[in-house]
């Protein structure tokens, strides 16, 4: 009898601790397995779209670099829907606070571009932090004192927030070689005032992350492998240039934020919070002051990830200059099991999906519309996932309930419980 | 005598573990209200769940209208003509009274629905029985009162002739629940019979031709109202004959720890739950509060907490003023709360049960660095617990929600009891326990009040109370009927004080207030 409890305890342990990365893995898998059902349907050999699809994300270089371009900004804006559910804030403005960060990166590395470029990088990440954070703050703070919805405040700062980066696109920046009258509105706006499309200028290339490029063109690099030539070929590929830190700083992201959520006391409290606010407060935790706390992390991650597109890849803000980014955040984070471990999965998945679906049409002729269906059939299978692990989880207090037949809640605590 | 509608025959209902009605014999005769009457986890639910189909009992007979029956779902006890208004009402919000009404029920025009027909013959019924609704009102629209009317016309509509209430009155403002009595004694008028579920004495007197009183799922009674009183029902409802002994070393109390001023609060529904109630805990004392569950024994827990707010009165730690202080600041005092609700406020039920037990002080060094949790001074201090308080666990990693009831509950324990807290505010500790996590915690109480701690336990098991109090206060209706040291305790006393009836003036001067029937 004890055994078998122990034994059954050990196992659930074990699931417990293995979904985090087994059901992402597993709902991708399934989600390409009965996607290639559709290909046979098509008309088209599923192995052969497949393996096209791969080469497309990882064949070369190149395509080795337009998924890791792809899937930088999803990693940021699935750690921060991550961060922002597991703490009980769902934050659906991941797009709006990525818009509003890249906006402020541009505007640092255009307003003064004579800085050193590390330094408008180092400035241009804390801006597009803090002006993520700034864009959730008022969910976060309404949420917190009125009780107000998150899902629907930070939807709708998403819209007022795209608007208003459209509307910069269209008000000239304040350029020194131009001889015009300068108001205010012109330090506010970035359009590039020696053009008459509605982009913004070029921050200055010191400040763009350094790329592989550079590192092995570095004397370092150069001296040691001199004129060999493998690595003339290597060197002069173009796509190093777009193999930037940016990934780096995702992977970092994800060690950062696993350790924020697991390791320290802010992301001990988000959890509580977010699991059941009622406990949390009966443990002494403020809910209020960490609801806000949450929201401002959340959106300063998502403000990072228009941050790592600017300095790592675009360099300038164009109208939809990253469109559904944001959104696909919520995507990604499912997928990922709202473990920030999970999030580095799937966003690999969405970016590789994305990089090869070019190659997979011109080559196998499934349309790259195929894509979308195997993602939303990887979503499909990892909510899936996380229904039968709560199911699991759900039973046994139904159970408990059973037996204890409600002697938990007194009838007064269940009308709110209701 | 009228007819017998439904009988039950020793009924036995076990979940893993737990014996929830066992050799439950129980008659309910036509066009009578019947109460079951009895604690929480009494059992009370769990059997009309199986007379209503929604478990099927291990063993034992129904019979309805002298014939046997077999439920195995809602369906067939329904199409018996037995109806069952729940807890929590089985409602859809968006749609109207109507739509609610027929919902599940073949239409006669089908696929179409007969929404006019339904709508007169609700309206027919609902003039007949004096339920006043709306039929086309939407769900969401009416106030909880009325949607139970909705609920009642529901099983009308199924022609039940026997209506179960769970716990009608524990979501009505007094004012529905007179008018609600008005409607189920005019029922009865049309030849239906009614269960009423119930822990409160009063209602259960005020309602009801026959009682019968369920304690840990047997039946220990049954008796008409004419014949009993309140405070027999309130000793049946909880006195055990057998008293489990505890040690209980002679100590004289130290120095007041706990002083609480004329407090009132409010409760959930915001109606004054906890009325200018004072008394002191000293050190090494255990004061117990007993009392009919609902009583504002828990709200008192809370207030003292610091998570109701008080809206008068002065409450005072080690002479500290702290009314009204967060959860957070009173746990600083060095205050242990216990929370009568483990599932949803006393654990996190998702957390593991490292962090459950490290959950009060996680932000204390040596558990934090620089906001980094310690793995290793945590881990030191939850495996000291985990053996200290004997928590059959086989990893700390384990969620809170996979435990055991008393293993979850030795959780909370070495949580709150590991800080050595001063003062210990312990309320319905030992509910839903089984005897020897019972004896446990109750051991831990008395080894807490031999370090020093000053404590208060809030308790509806007077067995419990007698066996651990220095002094005993009885709440009722939110106020306190007299405090006594348990020497000057009994069984009648309490009893009376329970149900409201007696009320101490000062020690040992007992005041009637109310008639005493004088039935012992």
């Amino acid at each position: 009898m004890k055994t078998a409890e122990s034994l059954q305890q050990t196992w659930r342990l074990f699931l417990s601790r293995s979904s985090n990365l087994l059901i992402p893995i597993l709902a991708i898998l399934g989600a390409f397995l009965i996607s290639g059902l559709l290909i046979i349907a098509w008309g088209s050999n599923p192995l052969e779209a497949y393996t096209a699809l791969w080469s497309g994300a990882f064949g070369s270089l190149a395509s080795i670099a337009t998924t890791l371009t792809r899937l930088t900004p999803l990693i940021f804006t699935g750690l921060a829907v991550t961060y922002g559910y597991r703490s009980g804030f769902f934050n659906i403005g991941a797009e709006g606070q990525l818009y509003l960060g890249a906006y402020s990166v541009v505007w640092i590395g255009v307003t003064f571009s004579d800085w050193p470029g590390w330094l408008i990088i180092l400035m241009g990440i804390l801006a597009a932090g803090l002006s993520g954070a700034f864009a959730a703050l008022l969910p976060g703070l309404l949420k917190a004192g009125r009780g107000i919805n998150e899902v629907l405040t930070t939807l709708l700062i998403n819209y007022l927030i795209i608007q208003f980066f459209e509307w910069g696109l269209r008000v000239d920046h304040v350029s020194k070689e131009l001889d015009q009258k300068w108001t205010i509105i012109n330090w506010i706006g970035l359009k590039d005032a020696a053009q008459p499309y509605p982009k913004s200028a070029l921050i200055p290339e010191s400040s763009w992350l350094p790329s592989l490029s550079s590192v092995l063109n570095s004397e370092f690099f150069t001296t040691l492998f001199g004129d060999a030539g493998w690595f003339q070929n290597l060197v002069s590929s173009p796509a190093l240039t777009r193999i930037t830190l940016a990934p780096v700083l995702g992977l970092v992201a994800i060690l950062v934020v696993y350790f924020i959520l697991f390791r320290t006391t802010v992301g001990f409290r988000a959890r509580a919070v977010g699991v059941n606010p009622e406990a949390a407060r009966y443990m002494g935790i403020d809910i209020n002051r960490t609801i806000v706390s949450s929201a401002l992390i959340s959106g300063a991650l998502a403000g990072l990830a228009g941050a790592m597109e600017i300095l790592g890849s675009q360099h300038r803000i164009i109208p939809n200059f990253l469109l559904n980014a944001g959104f696909e955040g919520i995507p990604v984070a499912m997928i990922g099991q709202l473990n920030p471990l999970g999030v580095g999965v799937s966003a690999l998945f969405f970016g590789a999906l994305r990089a090869g679906a070019n190659r997979m049409q011109i080559i196998s002729g499934v349309p790259t519309h195929l894509v979308f269906v195997i993602q939303a059939l990887a979503i499909l299978f990892a909510v899936a996932g996380t229904t039968i692990h709560l199911t699991k989880k759900k039973l046994r207090p139904r159970i408990e309930n059973h037996r204890h037949e409600n002697t938990q809640v007194s009838p007064e605590d269940k009308v709110t419980d209701a | 005598m009228s007819s017998i509608l439904l009988r039950l025959e020793k009924i036995r209902k076990t979940f893993p573990g737990v014996i929830a009605n066992d050799d439950v014999n129980l008659e309910i005769r036509t066009g009578e209200i019947h109460a079951l009457l009895g604690e929480n986890g009494a059992g009370k639910t769990s059997l009309m769940n199986c007379v209503y189909g929604i478990y099927r009992p291990d063993y034992g007979k129904i019979y309805w209208k002298g014939k046997e029956v077999h439920i195995h779902q809602s369906r067939d006890a329904i199409g018996l003509g037995i109806g069952m208004v729940h807890q929590h009402f089985m409602l859809v919000p968006p749609l109207t009274v109507t739509e609610n009404v027929i919902l599940g029920l073949p239409s006669a025009r089908e696929p179409f629905l007969n929404l006019a027909e339904a709508e007169a013959k609700i309206r027919a019924s609902a003039k007949r029985f004096h339920l006043d609704v709306d039929p086309k009102a939407k769900i969401w629209d009416l106030p909880v009162g009325v949607q139970q009317r909705v609920e009642i016309l529901k099983a009308l509509y199924r022609q039940a002739e026997l209506l179960i209430l769970d716990e009608p009155t524990a979501v009505l403002t007094p004012g529905e629940v007179a008018e609600l009595f008005k409607v189920l004694k005019s029922l009865t008028e049309f030849g239906l019979s009614i269960i009423f579920i119930s822990h409160k004495l009063d209602e259960v007197m005020a309602l009801s031709d026959r009682i019968t009183i369920l304690r840990n799922g047997r039946v220990v009674d049954t008796v008409t109202k004419e014949n009993t009183s309140p405070n027999e029902l309130a000793r049946k409802m909880v006195g055990r004959e057998v008293f489990l002994k505890f040690q209980k070393p002679e100590q004289q109390p130290g120095d007041v720890i706990l002083s609480v001023e004329n407090i009132s609060a409010l409760d959930n529904r915001r109606l004054p739950a906890v009325k200018n109630i004072s008394f002191s805990i000293r050190r090494g004392e255990i004061l117990a509060v007993a009392g009919v569950d609902g009583n504002g024994q828990t709200e008192l827990a809370e207030v003292l907490a610091g998570m109701r707010p008080s809206i008068n009165g002065k409450l005072r730690i080690h002479g500290v003023d702290a009314t009204n202080q967060s959860p957070h600041k009173i746990l600083k005092m060095n205050v242990s709360y216990i929370p009568p609700d483990r599932q949803h406020v006393g654990l996190l039920m998702d957390f593991s049960v490292r962090e459950n037990i490290i959950g009060k002080s996680f932000w204390e060094k040596p558990y934090t660095r620089g906001g980094v949790l310690q793995k290793r001074p945590i881990q030191q201090y939850v495996d000291h617990c985990i053996s200290k308080y004997d928590i059959r666990t086989t990893s700390p990693n384990l969620k809170a929600r996979l435990l055991s009831g008393g293993n979850q509950q030795k959780v909370v324990l070495a949580r709150e009891l590991s800080r050595k807290p001063d003062l210990i505010i312990a309320s319905q500790a030992t509910r839903g326990l089984d005897i020897s996590a019972t004896e446990y915690v109750n051991q831990q109480m008395l080894a807490a009040r031999q370090d020093g701690a000053a404590i208060l336990l809030i308790s509806s098991d007077l067995e419990e109370i007698f066996s651990l109090a220095d002094r005993i206060a009885v709440m009722y209706k939110g106020e306190i009927m007299g405090i006594l040291p348990v020497q000057n305790a009994d069984l009648h006393l309490l009893g009376e004080m329970m149900a409201g009836v007696r009320r101490l003036k000062s020690i040992g001067e007992p005041e009637i207030i109310g008639e005493d029937t004088g039935k012992v």
